[in-house]
């Protein structure tokens, strides 16, 4: 069975450019946000197995989400893809319990291997 | 390791490409080779690894004390810390960086080569530095030197003159000092400084008493020496930030800013007495000049810098009504005679 | 709406282009500066030229303005002006790791906004197989009276100018400037195209 999965960005191209890199079997059940409240807000109604989430956003940000779902002790894996590359960041997303860091522009490739190591494919 | 004509040639081969290769790389060397400007390559250890004519020509160094060594021991006169913090931006950021002279007249002394007398022994350079990666991988960077000393020479000449445009703008011909147009100007920023920032502002007028007579006893030019000797006297009477300037023929105007009444008229009375004191001759004759001076302060009324001056004009007109040689106020109501 | 403004998926492609260049650029600076550079979104608007100028006009506080002409393949050319307030460009000595007295403030400016510009245009056409080459960067004169004259003195007419607003952040030091992109209308015809491409990728 194909997980459930969340995309959230706040650009309309950067989700599609995830959602092209998936495995063909999980399209059917992806869903799409372009900012951190209605991410939450989806991830708290429906649950969610994987989501693909972007830092920077206008009102609450990846890191927001990152917090909201540590304090909602959700059980969803979480890959940060991100434009900022500073390992500063990275480090933090992971703090943050984020099992991936992708750096921005996501390549097919590099987003299957790191579903692969973490038992998702 | 190389002068850029002493590159190796591919040797073997009639292959077609492999001619157009060398004949590409002739045409490559040739024009480096006659450019009007340095060629300086450096390896990412900042050694000297190419040079073209250009430099061989103007540092009148040779070949074999260039190659092969670090670019700060063949030009000891480069700044160090700064440029090797900079060729590294390039080498680290594979980002071009630039030096204009306008900034640094130049980095490395190369005897200039012009007729034309310029402020500087050397060329004015704008100097670029490239990256270079090659297919191995390997970092350079490309150093290209112009010569601007043409442009730098016109561009000072230039400066100057407009300088010199802006300054006769500014000035009154004859006394040197500031001239009706630029005074006013400068009443209006200092009017608007005091109004913002809540500050003093006071004004002196002076007018030459009976100004007309020089004139007709002694010529125009008796009347021209007084107007110079004059502003010279009160030229050295005021602090750095007053601004004095010549308002109409005999008519003198002072900005006193950051300044009370009292402190105005403490000034305009000095003023009044040292012009009287002063012993002008012409052709032999003793010249006797006074003063007289009208002075306001900037009060809570005035809602122009036009109003400030009616004031310390009404008070002149005062100073005048009452005999003369005088300091005039109406704001404290009294005239005030010189001591 | 102009030929020239960007649709609504122009934009959104241009902003995550520039979103990426602008991440790149900051963790190369950040390793050069061998500093964190915190980062913030960069509003990216394009705006109408004259608006534009009319608007840096009475930008009075403007300390300071560089400005660096870029131009790669495809037509894809224009102006870089960086724009510092007071207070922006105290410590640029400090931060670019030079002594003081190495340098004019002139040329602290000059060379922090050199790198700034170069680094982030170099990322940017990199995201579209690009590649930029630059002019020398140069200090605008009396940026208080000139800066509208030198405006219209541009080389080329341009209609629409897109104006990103960068805040770069370094640990130790704050650190802001504006940096304005100025595009005249045959490059955005070109910018379109290579955003239509990348579109159509979709």
């Amino acid at each position: 069975m194909s997980p459930a999965v969340l995309i959230c960005d706040d650009s309309n191209m950067a989700r599609k450019q995830v959602l092209r890199s998936l495995p063909d079997e999980w399209k059917g059940s992806v869903q799409t946000a372009s900012n951190g409240e209605d991410a939450l807000k989806i991830l708290r109604d429906n649950s969610i197995n994987v989501l693909f989430l972007d830092l920077t956003m206008p009102g609450i940000d990846g890191i927001g989400v990152l917090q909201g779902i540590q304090t909602l002790k959700l059980d969803c894996s979480v890959f940060v893809i991100s434009a900022d590359i500073q390992p500063e960041m990275q480090n933090k997303v992971k703090e943050l319990g984020a099992k991936e860091f992708i750096r921005k522009p996501v390549q097919q490739d590099i987003l299957l291997t790191h579903l692969q190591q973490h038992g998702l494919l | 390791m190389s002068d850029i004509d002493k590159a190796p040639m591919p040797e073997k081969g009639i292959d077609q490409t492999l001619l157009g290769a060398r004949i590409t790389k002739q045409i490559n060397i040739q024009i480096a080779n006659q450019l009007n400007t340095g060629i300086l390559v450096v390896d990412a250890q900042l050694t000297i690894i190419v040079w073209n004519r250009f430099l061989q020509v103007h540092t009148g160094k040779k070949s074999e004390n260039v190659l092969e060594q670090s670019i700060f021991s063949v030009f000891p006169e480069l700044p160090v810390r700064w440029l090797s913090r900079k060729l590294n931006s390039v080498l680290q950021l594979n980002t071009p960086s630039f030096c204009s002279w306008e900034q640094r007249h130049h980095l490395f002394n190369l005897p200039h080569t012009r007729p034309i007398t310029t402020d500087s022994d050397f060329m004015a350079q704008n100097c670029t530095f490239l990256p270079i990666v090659t297919d191995t991988n390997d970092s350079y960077i490309c150093i290209l030197i112009e010569d601007v000393t043409d442009v730098c020479h016109y561009q000072t000449q230039l400066k100057k003159a407009l300088a010199e445009l802006a300054k006769i703008n500014r000035i009154d011909g004859l006394t040197q000092i500031y001239n009706r147009r630029h005074w006013q100007k400068s009443l209006e920023q200092e009017y608007a400084k005091a109004r913002r920032h809540d500050k003093k502002l006071s004004l002196i007028m002076l007018d030459l008493d009976h100004f007309k007579l020089f004139n007709d006893n002694y010529g125009h030019q008796c009347g021209d020496m007084v107007l110079i000797e004059v502003s010279a006297l009160i030229s050295t009477l005021l602090r750095v930030e007053d601004i004095f300037g010549r308002y109409g023929g005999e008519e003198f105007a002072i900005i006193l800013p950051e300044t009370d009444l009292s402190g105005a008229i403490e000034l305009a009375q000095r003023i009044c007495g040292r012009v009287s004191a002063l012993a002008l001759t012409y052709k032999e004759q003793n010249v006797k000049v006074t003063a007289s001076l009208g002075v306001a302060q900037l009060g809570e009324q005035e809602q122009s810098y036009e109003a400030l001056i009616s004031q310390a004009d009404a008070a002149l007109y005062q100073a005048k009504a009452q005999g003369r040689n005088k300091v005039f106020s109406n704001q404290c109501s009294s005239t005030l005679a010189v001591g | 709406m102009s030929e020239f403004h960007l649709t609504e998926d122009q934009q959104d492609c241009l902003q995550e282009l520039i979103n990426i260049a602008m991440g790149q650029a900051s963790d190369q600076l950040a390793r050069y500066l061998d500093s964190f550079v915190y980062l913030k979104v960069p509003s990216i608007e394009s705006v109408d030229a004259k608006e534009l100028m009319r608007t840096l006009s009475e930008q009075k506080n403007a300390i300071a303005v560089v400005s660096q002409g870029f131009f790669g393949h495809e037509g894809i050319r224009g102006e870089a002006l960086l724009v510092y307030q007071e207070g922006d460009s105290d410590r640029i000595a400090d931060l670019l790791g030079y002594e003081p007295d190495d340098l004019s403030k002139d040329e602290q400016v000059i060379d922090i906004s050199s790198i700034l510009t170069t680094t982030f245009l170099n990322v940017f056409a990199q995201q579209i197989d690009n590649q930029m080459s630059y002019n020398a960067p140069k200090l605008l004169p009396n940026v208080k009276d000139n800066l509208f004259e030198h405006l219209q003195q541009m080389p080329f007419t341009w209609d629409i100018a897109l104006k990103v607003n960068i805040n770069y952040q370094v640990t130790d030091y704050s650190f802001n400037c504006n940096m304005i992109l100025l595009i005249p209308e045959v490059a955005i015809t070109n910018i379109k195209h290579v955003l239509n491409r990348i579109l159509a990728e979709f």
